[in-house]
C-alpha cells in the first residue's frame, strides 16, 4: 500500500527537522507540509527535507479543512497526518501497514503519544495510561465502537476518508471523523507500534487556556459539556506522585512536581467546564482564555446555506441491515469442510438462532418443541437470540432463558444473547428473516438450515425489511418449510431447496374435554394485532352471520384487547392452552383464518373435536386436502359466514367433521415434526458430503 | 498408476477415520457438559440476572471489602458468643 504524509505547519521549525528526519527513515512514498502562513524558517527546512511544501494563506486553515486538503492533493492509498511536533518512533509506518490488514473495514488507525524526556510527570503518566487503556495486553486492537482518534498521529485509508472527510470544525475534527467512521460501519485499529514522541508541556496557566480550548472544541463537535467537579483532585495528584516514585525521581522533585501537580489538575478541572460552556461567554472572554487566541466564532467563512445542527453520532447501527450488508460485501463465513458420516452421527451439535420473543408466539413454541425433542434424542444443543429491536435489550441470558422454558418447552439448553460466545455447531438453524444473515455470518459450522414457519415478506409492506426477508430465502440455507405451500413457495419464487415438517399438536392438552358441547357457539381467533389474520373480514362476516342467526352466541379471543365489533359478544383475551382446550370443546364452531401460512389454531380445535373454518385457497389445502376436515371459505364475509351458519345449522355434518378432525391430526404429533427436521437436518449435512464427494 | 488405495492406504485411511469419528464423538461430549455447565449456572443466577445484580461488579464497588470486613466480624462475634456460651452451659 503506497502511503503520503501530510503535516499541516505553522512556526514550527522547532522539532520540524526532527520530524521530517524521522519520516525519511520511515521511507514513506510521498511528504506534503502545508505551511499556514510560518514566519520562521519552517518553509525552508520542509524544503530541504525533500518535503512538497502547499502553502495557504492563515486565514484559510482550519483543522479539518486544512486536512481535507492534503488528502486531497496526495496520491497514497494510506494517508498519514502528523503534527509538526510529532516525531514517529522507528517502526511507525510498519505499524500502520500492519493495522490496515487486521480488519476488512479499516477506515483508519492511530498510535500512542509517547512522552519526550522533558515531559513533566503529570502529562507523561496521563499519556502513558491513556493509551495504555487501548490495549491492555499490548498488541494491536481493531475497535468497533470506541470513537478516539487523534491526527496528531493518525493514518486513514483513502476510501474510507472520501467517504466521510474531516469535518469543518474549529477542533477535534479527529474525534468527529472517529465517530462518523463508526457509524458508516467502518472499523478502526489502535496499533502501539505507530507510536510518536509527542507532549505539550506548557506552564499551569497555558495548560489551563489549552484544556479550555480542548474542551470548547469537544462541545463544538461532540455536544460534550464537562461538569465542574474539583473532587478527585488529591487523588490525580497522589497517582502523579506513586507514578514518580516508580520512575525513580527524587525526593526533592517528587515534592516540587507534586505542588505543580496539584495546580494543573486543579487547573484542568476549571478550565474544562468553562471551555464547555464557551458558547455562554463574550467573544473577548473566549479569546482571552483561549491558548490559540480564537474568540469562539465560527471558523469557517459564512455558508450561503446555514449550517445545520451538529449531532454527535447517536444510536445503535441496525443489525437487521448491517448484517445483510456484510454478507453481501464480503459472502458468508466459509463452512467447515465435512467429514465422513456427520450425517448419521448419533449425536449433532445444533444451534438455532431466535429472533425476539413475547408469549404466545406459535412460531417460537414450534420451534421449542422441536428443541426439546432433539435434546431428548441426545443432541447438543444452544439457542442464540437474535436481538432485533432490542426487544430483550434489558433482559439478561438467564432470565432469556427462564421464559422461554416458561412460555413455551422447558428446553435444557443453555441461552445465549448475541454471538460472543460462539462455539460453532454441526448444524446452524436460522428460524426467521432476521435470524438468517446472523447465521450466514457464524463461522465454524458444517451446515446451515432455514426452519421457515411463515413466508415472512408478506407481514411487511413494500419495504427493505420485505426486501430482505425476500433475499433470505436465496442464501443458499436448506430450506424446512413447516408446510407443503410453503415449501413450493419457497422452491418457486426463490429457488429454494428443502424438505417440509408438519406442525404437532399437543394432545395431553388439546383433546375433547369432559363438558357437554353447546349448538350456538362461534369461537373466533380474532388477533387483529396481527394483519394476516385478515381480521376485519372475520369481523364483517360474524355481523353477518349474526344477522342472520341473532341468537348465535359469540366468542373472541387471541388478542388482549377487545377487537371493535358491531355484535355482541364475549372478549376472552389471550388464554393458556388448557383453558384454550376446555373452550374449543365446549363451542360449537371454530373460526380461523390466515392469509400466509396456516397455524397451529385449525388443528388444535380439530383435536378437541371442534369442526372449524379456514380460508381456501392459500396454505390449509396443502395440509388438510380440498374436502379434509376443515370447511374453507373465500376471503368473503357472506362466504365465510356461510360456510360458518351450515356447520352450525347442520348438526350431522359438524359430527362427522370432528370426528373426521379428530382422526386426522391424531398422527400429528410433535415427535414427527421432530422427526421430519430432524431428517432435514442430516440431509442437509449429507448434501454437504455429496457435494465434497465425501465418501463415509 | 492405479487410482486404488494399496492395502496399506486404506488401512490408515481406515485409522484416520476413526481417529475423526473419536474426536468427533469427544466433541460433542464436551460441548454437552459445557452446555450442562452454562445452563445450570444461568438456572443458579436467574434471580440475580433478573435483577440485573452482577455481584463481581457490585464487589468491586468502594465500600464492598470493607462490608464483607463487616460481616465477617459480626459472623466471628456470633460464632464466638455462641461458643462461649456453649462452653458455660450447665
Amino acid at each position: 500500500m503506497s502511503v503520503s504524509v501530510v503535516v499541516p505547519v505553522k512556526d514550527g521549525e522547532r522539532l520540524l527537522r526532527e520530524v521530517l528526519d524521522a519520516l525519511a527513515r520511515e521511507s514513506p512514498d510521498e511528504v506534503i507540509v502545508i505551511d499556514s502562513g510560518s514566519r520562521d524558517r519552517s518553509v525552508a527546512i520542509a524544503r530541504d527535507a525533500g518535503a512538497r511544501v502547499v502553502e495557504i494563506e492563515p486565514g484559510e486553515f482550519g483543522h479539518g479543512r486544512t486536512r481535507n486538503l492534503g488528502a486531497s492533493l496526495c496520491a497514497g492509498e494510506l494517508i498519514c497526518f502528523l503534527t509538526q511536533d510529532a516525531t514517529p518512533c522507528p517502526g511507525w509506518l510498519a505499524a500502520y501497514r500492519e493495522a490496515f490488514t487486521l480488519d476488512a473495514r479499516v477506515g483508519a488507525a492511530y498510535g500512542p503519544h509517547l512522552p519526550r524526556p522533558d515531559t513533566s510527570p503529570m502529562i507523561a503518566r496521563e499519556l502513558r495510561e491513556f493509551f495504555a487503556a487501548f490495549s491492555p495486553a499490548g498488541g494491536p486492537v481493531v475497535q468497533h465502537e470506541q470513537t478516539f482518534l487523534s491526527n496528531v498521529n493518525a493514518c486513514y485509508a483513502r476510501a474510507c476518508w472520501e467517504e466521510i472527510r474531516f469535518r469543518d470544525v474549529g477542533y477535534a475534527e479527529d474525534q468527529a471523523f472517529g465517530a462518523d467512521l463508526l457509524a458508516a460501519g467502518w472499523t478502526k485499529v489502535y496499533h502501539p507500534g505507530a507510536a510518536v514522541l509527542h507532549a505539550h508541556d506548557y506552564g499551569p496557566l497555558e495548560f489551563m487556556r489549552r484544556y479550555f480550548d480542548e474542551y470548547r472544541g469537544l462541545r463544538e463537535t461532540t455536544g460534550h459539556v464537562e461538569p465542574l467537579r474539583l473532587r478527585g483532585t488529591l487523588g490525580l495528584v497522589g497517582a502523579d506522585v506513586r507514578w514518580m516514585v516508580d520512575e525513580g525521581f527524587a525526593p526533592g522533585d517528587r515534592a516540587r512536581w507534586a505542588v505543580r501537580s496539584l495546580v494543573h489538575h486543579a487547573g484542568r478541572r476549571l478550565a474544562a467546564p468553562a471551555g464547555s460552556r464557551a458558547p455562554r461567554l463574550p467573544r473577548a472572554v473566549n479569546r482571552r482564555l483561549s491558548l490559540e487566541g480564537r474568540d469562539g466564532g465560527a471558523t469557517a467563512p459564512p455558508e450561503p446555506v446555514p449550517a445545520g445542527k451538529q449531532i454527535p453520532a447517536w444510536g445503535n447501527r441496525n443489525p437487521d441491515y448491517h448484517e445483510a450488508a456484510l454478507v453481501r460485501a464480503n459472502g458468508p463465513a466459509p463452512l467447515l469442510d465435512p467429514v465422513p458420516g456427520m450425517a448419521e452421527r448419533e449425536r449433532l451439535r445444533i444451534a438455532m438462532i431466535l429472533p425476539p420473543f413475547r408469549r404466545g408466539s406459535g412460531g417460537h413454541n414450534t420451534l421449542l418443541q422441536i428443541v426439546t425433542r432433539l435434546e431428548r434424542r441426545g443432541h447438543v444443543c444452544s439457542l442464540w437470540i437474535q436481538d432485533v429491536m432490542r426487544m430483550h435489550q434489558s433482559d439478561w441470558p438467564g432470565v432469556l432463558r427462564f421464559n422461554l422454558r416458561e412460555f413455551f418447552a422447558p428446553v435444557a439448553a443453555p441461552v445465549y444473547k448475541g454471538f460472543d460466545a460462539w462455539q460453532g455447531a454441526d448444524v446452524v438453524i436460522a428460524t426467521g428473516w432476521q435470524t438468517v444473515y446472523p447465521a450466514l455470518l457464524l463461522g465454524g459450522t458444517r451446515a446451515r438450515v432455514y426452519v421457515v414457519n411463515d413466508h415472512e415478506p408478506e407481514f411487511y409492506p413494500t419495504s427493505v425489511e420485505r426486501a430482505i426477508a425476500e433475499r433470505t430465502y436465496g442464501e443458499g440455507l436448506y430450506c424446512i418449510s413447516a408446510s407443503p405451500w410453503l415449501r413450493d413457495v419457497l422452491a418457486e419464487r426463490y429457488g429454494a431447496q428443502g424438505d417440509t415438517f408438519e406442525l404437532g399438536v399437543e394432545h395431553d392438552t388439546y383433546q375433547p374435554r369432559a363438558v357437554a358441547r353447546r349448538d350456538d357457539t362461534v369461537v373466533y381467533y380474532a388477533r387483529h394485532g396481527t394483519p394476516r389474520r385478515a381480521v376485519p373480514v372475520g369481523i364483517s362476516a360474524l355481523e353477518e352471520l349474526h344477522r342472520r342467526r341473532p341468537q348465535t352466541r359469540f366468542v373472541l379471543f387471541g388478542d388482549r384487547r377487545p377487537v371493535e365489533a358491531p355484535f355482541p359478544h364475549e372478549h376472552l383475551g389471550v388464554r393458556s392452552p388448557l383453558e384454550l382446550s376446555w373452550l374449543y370443546s365446549q363451542a360449537t364452531v371454530g373460526l380461523c383464518l390466515s392469509m400466509t401460512n396456516f397455524s397451529l389454531m385449525p388443528k388444535e380445535m380439530l383435536a378437541c373435536g371442534l369442526p372449524c373454518v379456514e380460508l381456501a385457497g392459500v396454505s390449509a389445502e396443502s395440509i388438510f386436502g380440498p374436502d379434509g376436515p376443515i370447511e374453507l371459505a373465500d376471503l368473503d364475509p357472506v362466504a365465510i359466514a356461510g360456510a360458518l351458519e351450515r356447520l352450525l345449522d347442520d348438526r350431522e355434518l359438524r359430527e362427522q367433521r370432528s370426528r373426521r378432525g379428530i382422526e386426522f391430526v391424531a398422527g400429528h404429533t410433535w415427535e414427527h415434526a421432530t422427526d421430519q427436521v430432524e431428517a432435514g437436518l442430516r440431509h442437509a449435512l449429507a448434501m454437504r458430503e455429496a457435494s465434497w464427494g465425501v465418501v463415509a | 498408476m492405479d487410482g486404488a488405495p494399496g492395502a496399506q492406504e486404506s488401512t490408515e485411511l481406515e485409522r484416520l477415520r476413526a481417529r475423526v469419528a473419536a474426536l468427533e464423538t469427544e466433541l460433542v461430549e464436551v460441548q454437552a457438559r459445557a452446555n450442562a455447565a452454562v445452563a445450570a449456572a444461568q438456572e443458579r443466577a436467574y434471580w440475580l440476572e433478573r435483577w440485573h445484580v452482577d455481584l463481581n461488579a457490585l464487589m468491586q464497588k468502594p465500600g464492598a471489602a470493607q462490608f464483607r470486613a463487616l460481616l465477617r466480624a459480626i459472623r466471628w462475634v456470633g460464632r464466638t458468643t455462641r461458643r462461649i456460651k456453649r462452653r458455660f452451659a450447665p
